[in-house]
């Protein structure tokens, strides 16, 4: 039963990713298209366009969430893929244990970044 | 032993591309795990970047995103974009099709058998053309030199 709810869990995460990504991948790769529309966006990486919007609480409201669902939606898909070829009780317990503090890392690390360089 | 028995007819990762004949929706579901294993290990990379990197200021900053002006990554990112583009909309296509969504009503078992997934396989055709049309279009931006 508890995988029932990580795998529902797990689908609707990946609907919000598709969005929320998507609005991310748009902006930072098809500028010449949205230029085509009329809306100029040049030097996404550069660390005055990136410090733009790390300033703007909008950016910071969409990405932490983003991190959040993406890194459930990639280490339960990792999970999913690893319960497949790891085949005692053990290994998956201690792989899920790894991946949750994995998870832990990157969602500690991926909240303080953003919150550090909004006032900076 | 018994743990050897169990796992008699295990294929292994050889499985997830033949064990016999598959249908076409079991390929995309190979290439929905593939992708969705790409992505998975640019993000961490990308996550590493955007935290640890980024605090650090502007000159390391640009140091690691002039890493990136390398020939190689950039098609690394361009495939990274293309593998989002399939995960996204295929799984999108697995969600509705979980739901019971765009399935049609259940039809008796009389033969000549058929399943409800393959019935709607235009759909899923047309979903591989939208794929395709969106790749091309992300192609066109990174050709156009703005990645």
């Amino acid at each position: 039963m508890r995988n029932t709810y990580l795998q529902l869990i797990h689908m609707v995460t990946g609907v919000f990713i598709a969005i929320l990504l998507g609005i991310h991948m748009v902006i930072m790769h098809l500028d010449a298209i949205l230029g085509f529309f009329g809306v100029q966006i040049t030097h996404v990486t550069s660390w005055d366009s990136m410090m733009g919007r790390a300033r703007q609480g909008l950016w910071v409201g969409i990405y932490i969430p983003l991190l959040a669902l993406a890194l459930y939606h990639g280490l339960n898909g990792l999970r999913n893929v690893l319960i497949e070829v790891i085949p005692s009780a053990t290994g998956k317990r201690v792989m899920t244990w790894i991946l949750i503090i994995v998870g832990i890392v990157f969602l500690v690390l991926g909240i303080y970044a953003p919150v550090v360089l909004l006032s900076a | 032993m018994s743990e050897l028995h169990h796992r008699q007819n295990y294929l292994g990762v050889g499985g997830w591309v033949w064990a016999g004949k598959y249908k076409l929706e079991r390929y995309l579901y190979i290439l929905h795990r593939v992708t969705g294993l790409g992505i998975l290990f640019f993000m961490l990379f990308h996550f590493t970047v955007t935290t640890i990197f980024r605090v650090q200021g502007e000159a390391v900053w640009s140091g690691a995103i002039g890493l990136l002006e390398n020939p190689w990554l950039k098609v690394g990112e361009y495939l990274v974009a293309v593998a989002f583009v399939y995960h996204a909309l295929n799984g999108l296509r697995l969600f509705l099709q979980e739901l019971g969504i765009g399935l049609g009503k259940p039809r008796p078992p009389v033969y000549p058998y058929s399943d409800s997934i393959r019935r709607k396989r235009p759909w899923t055709y047309v979903l591989i053309v939208v794929i395709v049309l969106l790749a091309v279009m992300f192609f066109y931006d990174f050709i156009a030199g703005g990645w």
